[in-house]
């Protein structure tokens, strides 16, 4: 019989072109809204922990996000910086809200007496970077820390004149059942 | 009177599990030669989850025979990756049986000491492995009857493989 040798090969991974490139754009551009929301954070050993959320992972494979945000930060930063990042991870707004990581939300109270409408402010979540992945009618903008969700309801206010008072921060602790199993 | 099957189960530790997910993988590959893709990735998947998670508590400390308990070490390791510097994203829904995080737990730990990081590419594979696995498996899928493709049955396989074989490396 035939006795074949063979050396281990790291499988291709695949990225994902537009995402990569936009992604580089995001790492240049240094926009304080929408999404891509990307969260770096420095280990002691310099090296790094990336999380990129953003709805267009929907329909991307795990290891290809991981793969399109380390090629995005080669092309935006360079080869050392790529090799400094730990772990990087893809995660759309649900499944980064369903793993607990962004409790505060922005939302519109908005009353009928109110100067601006539940649609008008429905387009200005959107523009800001809500999610419509829980549902169009629904925009959910979601952050990890209040000083974000302040930020952004600022920032609702001075794109939407006259819309100050109709802005919430919200902090979800959930469910019974998630304070059960912790 | 022979013991039962569950009076000689040894307590679980790292030794227990590293050797039972090379049994579970094994059992994996004699199903899926039998056709049973589905019970093949179901049993694939538990031999990365023991073959990880041996590697963290290892990694940790622990001694090859250590008593591992879900209160004293499954639930803090879940805890720990949740937070800063971390920040895991890690559901509750099946915490202790999620691949993908406890493959992220592992490289984002060692990370954090330079004596203990992986070179950049041995942590894509690491983590790359925990992905490939969790996007199609649960410790659910035993309640269900779908069948796996065969190109899911590979896609595990090779993770798993690639685990089990560098396990003295993780």
């Amino acid at each position: 019989m035939p006795r074949k040798r063979r050396g281990f090969e790291e499988p291709p991974r695949r990225t994902v072109g537009h995402l990569a490139e936009r992604l580089v754009d995001e790492l240049k551009s240094d926009r304080q809204s929408g999404q891509p929301m990307i969260e770096e954070e420095e280990f002691p050993t310099k090296k790094l922990r990336v999380n990129v959320i953003w709805d267009e992972w929907e329909r991307v494979p795990l290891e290809d996000r991981t793969a399109t945000i380390l090629r995005a930060y080669e092309q935006a930063e360079g080869g050392d910086y790529r090799d400094r990042i730990a772990l990087a991870s893809g995660l759309t707004i649900p499944e980064a809200h369903a793993a607990g990581m962004l409790p505060y939300q922005v939302i519109a109270a908005v009353r009928q007496t109110d100067p601006v409408t539940a649609e008008q402010c429905r387009r200005a979540l959107i523009e800001e970077g809500a999610s419509i992945l829980f549902g169009e009618d629904q925009p959910q903008l979601r952050f990890s820390t209040e000083e974000d969700a302040d930020a952004a309801r600022k920032r609702l206010a001075e794109r939407l004149p006259n819309s100050e008072p109709v802005w919430v921060v919200t902090k979800e602790v959930g469910t019974v059942e998630d304070w059960a199993q912790r | 009177m022979p013991r039962r099957l569950i009076d000689r189960c040894r307590p679980e530790s790292i030794r227990e599990f590293r050797a039972s997910a090379r049994q579970r993988y094994h059992d994996g590959l004699a199903l899926a030669g039998a056709g049973n893709r589905t019970a093949a990735i179901y049993l694939w998947g538990y031999a990365g989850e023991m073959t990880l998670k041996a590697a963290y508590f290892s990694l940790f400390g622990l001694a090859e025979e250590d008593l591992i308990t879900v209160p004293g070490h499954i639930q803090p390791a879940i805890n720990r990756g949740r937070a800063a510097p971390l920040s895991i994203a890690w559901p509750n829904q099946g915490a202790g049986h999620n691949v993908r995080a406890w493959a992220e737990l592992l490289v984002g730990v060692r990370a954090l000491a330079a004596a203990t990081a992986y070179g950049p590419a041995f942590a894509v594979q690491v983590q790359g492995c925990g992905q490939s696995v969790w996007q199609l498996w649960r410790e659910t899928l035993r309640y269900h009857k779908n069948r796996a493709y065969l190109y899911e049955v590979r896609h595990v396989r090779e993770a798993t493989e690639w685990l089990l074989v560098n396990s003295d490396h993780l």
